[in-house]
């Protein structure tokens, strides 16, 4: 047992909530599946002490200013003293249907599923941009379905970027924070100051012809991951297979989504949204 | 779509003239005029159906010493002292900028845009910042927010750059960009610079593919260069160094605008001519692509025939003005392309070679039409 699952038994029994079991384990937090006193089946995550509370203090302040369908709710933040230690924890609500990974383990989405899907993403992704947030770590990994199995929920702010706030990432790095085969070239290449809501666009884009196609924008026939993040980082061409698929399928503007620069993406949220709805 | 006047000193009068009513609007001057005689131009734009108002509050080197500006009540008076990059600071220069915008009304107005030492994405970033914090304070007011994008051209023969800058530009609220190519060739001369003039013709599509109408600033017979690259508006002024903008401009004794000989535009070879050269080229009736009637040609050629001895240079500032704005339609209206002008100046040029054909300008040889020749081929392969 780890010690953070250890604080998280205690927490449960300090407030009468009920420890189910652990759901999922990051360097930095741990989350895990609790029912309140009240009955509610909720997300209980507990984050190393220490670890950049600057950090962890913007992905909570994101997700309190966001509300919407699809995207996780914050239901509290507490701190909690265990063995002379205090940690941070806060509680979520609890996403049954699964990770977009664990479902594509059962095969690719079908049109009309990534139909349905991708414009409620979308509709997340603008939800975020309007707070001038950018969430940066949009992946499979990070998309829950709510117990429906059909509703699509954006989690883990972890690495939100606020645009109004200083930014936590130093320039030096060579690469900026987030899951390299989903970030744009300008996250990969830690060019900061173009970095904004259209690099969640990017992301978005890849997880969804990853999802309907079952490859990569940028991925040849064969291409390691490694060779089609730095196909994406030399911002080098979409492969011609990505382009007739997403033209095959009726989804030109994945072309556009994922396209090299954010010059060439949907300018605007609105832009994208009526390009889903409209199948340009 | 649309040619702009692009105001400076002494330039009224051209607003009012009647056979220059092709523009569509004019970039005010805060440096030539004071409030007062701004109002009353917008007052009188605003009895000219569709013809629009822009107000560039010009505050691209706020410590020179520039006319009239230390007049406006939005001039900073702490510039020489002030922190460029504080919020605090622009917020000050906003407030004020937008209750001068109210009370003199023009229809659109520009962010203002600090002309840097160098153009790191962060400047860039920065004048986007600003820009948006415009279109903010705009909202609601009727006034329509304009991105002002002052952009070194140097700058943009950097693979890559065109695309990084149109990507930062291209985050602004506003829907109109601005676009001042700052250039280190003087006024007079023409740009030649394949990679630079590439490299401003990929900024400016990648702008307008993004969905963003682009309004070329202080521009010349260059404008067949930016129209090929699909810029909406264009703007020009009656003096050489309103048809370019240049660091240097900062640095000239203000008022004259630069060089006063007066020239013709031929268009049949793309360049200014002098006098002499005028007289000796006109007689060969070179090929031209098109036709078009530029009333104040005939009014210079009459005067040169009946009063030699009399200055042309009013009549020359007009004829060029109208040019440009006949070209801007014609291109825009597809009656003739870039790549025609130019292969038909090319020709003509190569005619002149032929029968040693000397103009009084040293450089005067038409040495930069090759060059627009590959920019416009070159940008459309890429």
């Amino acid at each position: 047992m780890s010690s953070r699952e250890k604080v998280a038994q205690a927490f449960c029994a300090a407030n009468g909530h009920r420890f189910i079991c652990p759901v999922g384990a990051g360097a930095f937090k741990e989350t895990f599946h609790i029912i309140l006193a009240t009955g509610e089946a909720q997300a209980l995550k507990v984050y190393e002490p220490g670890f950049s509370p600057e950090r962890t203090a913007r992905e909570l302040g994101a997700m309190q200013r966001c509300s919407h369908p699809n995207i996780g709710r914050l239901s509290a933040i507490a701190s909690f003293y265990y063995d002379g230690v205090q940690y941070l924890l806060s509680v979520e609500e609890f996403l049954s249907g699964g990770t977009l990974t664990a479902r594509l383990r059962h095969g690719l989405l079908t049109l009309a599923e990534t139909q349905s899907i991708g414009i409620q993403l979308v509709s997340a992704v603008a939800h975020i941009a309007s707070h001038d947030l950018v969430h940066r770590d949009i992946k499979p990994d990070n998309i829950l379905f709510r117990k429906d199995g059909t509703t699509p929920v954006i989690v883990d702010f972890g690495l939100v970027r606020d645009l109004v706030g200083i930014s936590l990432t130093q320039t030096w790095l060579m690469r900026g924070p987030g899951t390299p085969l989903f970030a744009p070239a300008e996250q990969l290449r830690n060019e900061k100051t173009m970095i904004d809501w259209r690099s969640d666009q990017f992301s978005l884009g890849v997880v969804i012809a990853l999802s309907v196609f079952g490859f990569h924008p940028y991925q040849e026939d064969g291409d390691s991951p490694t060779q089609t993040v730095e196909r994406v980082a030399d911002r080098g061409a979409q492969t011609a297979r990505f382009v007739a698929a997403a033209t095959g399928a009726g989804l030109p503007f994945l072309i556009r989504m994922a396209a090299p620069w954010p010059v060439e993406r949907f300018r605007t949220p609105e832009e994208l949204e009526r390009a889903w709805q409209e199948g340009r | 779509m649309s040619a702009y006047h692009q105001m400076g000193h002494d330039s009224e009068n051209l607003l009012w003239t009647e056979q220059l009513a092709q523009y569509r609007g004019a970039i005010l001057s805060p440096v030539n005029y004071d409030q007062g005689k701004v109002a009353a131009q917008i007052e009188w734009a605003r009895a000219r159906n569709g013809f629009e108002t822009i107000f560039d509050p010009q505050l691209y080197v706020p410590n020179s010493e520039r006319g009239c500006l230390r007049e406006w009540n939005y001039f900073p008076n702490d510039v020489d002292t002030a922190d460029l990059t504080s919020d605090a600071w622009w917020d000050g220069i906003l407030n004020s900028l937008i209750d001068v915008c109210a009370a003199v009304r023009p229809d659109a107005v520009c962010s203002p845009a600090v002309l840097p030492s160098a153009y790191p994405d962060e400047y860039f970033a920065r004048i986007v910042s600003v820009g948006d914090q415009v279109c903010i304070r705009l909202s609601g007011t009727g006034l329509k927010p304009i991105q002002t994008a002052v952009v070194g051209m140097p700058e943009l023969s950097v693979a890559g750059r065109p695309m990084a800058i149109a990507s930062i530009l291209s985050r602004s609220r506003a829907n109109r960009i601005y676009l001042v190519l700052v250039s280190q060739i003087e006024p007079r001369r023409e740009l030649s610079d394949v990679e630079e003039i590439k490299g401003a013709m990929r900024l400016i599509s990648a702008l307008r593919d993004a969905g963003l109408h682009v309004i070329v600033g202080f521009t010349s017979s260059d404008v067949a260069l930016w129209k090929a690259a699909g810029a909406s508006d264009c703007a020009t002024g009656k003096f050489f160094n309103l048809r370019r903008f240049t660091r240097t401009r900062f640095e000239e004794p203000r008022g004259q605008g630069g060089g006063q000989l007066p020239y013709w535009f031929e268009e049949s070879l793309m360049a200014f001519l002098r006098q002499s050269d005028l007289q000796r080229v006109l007689p060969m009736n070179l090929p031209r692509v098109g036709t078009s009637t530029n009333p104040f040609g005939g009014q210079i050629l009459e005067q040169l025939a009946n009063e030699p001895e009399k200055a042309w240079l009013a009549l020359a500032w007009r004829q060029f003005l109208f040019w440009f704005a006949d070209i801007e339609s014609r291109l825009e209206s597809e009656a003739v392309t870039p790549s025609q002008l130019l292969r038909n100046a090319d020709n003509n040029w190569r005619t002149l070679e032929d029968v040693d054909f000397i103009m009084e300008e040293r450089r005067n040889d038409g040495g930069w039409i090759r060059p627009w020749r590959r920019s416009i081929a070159e940008f459309r392969t890429a």
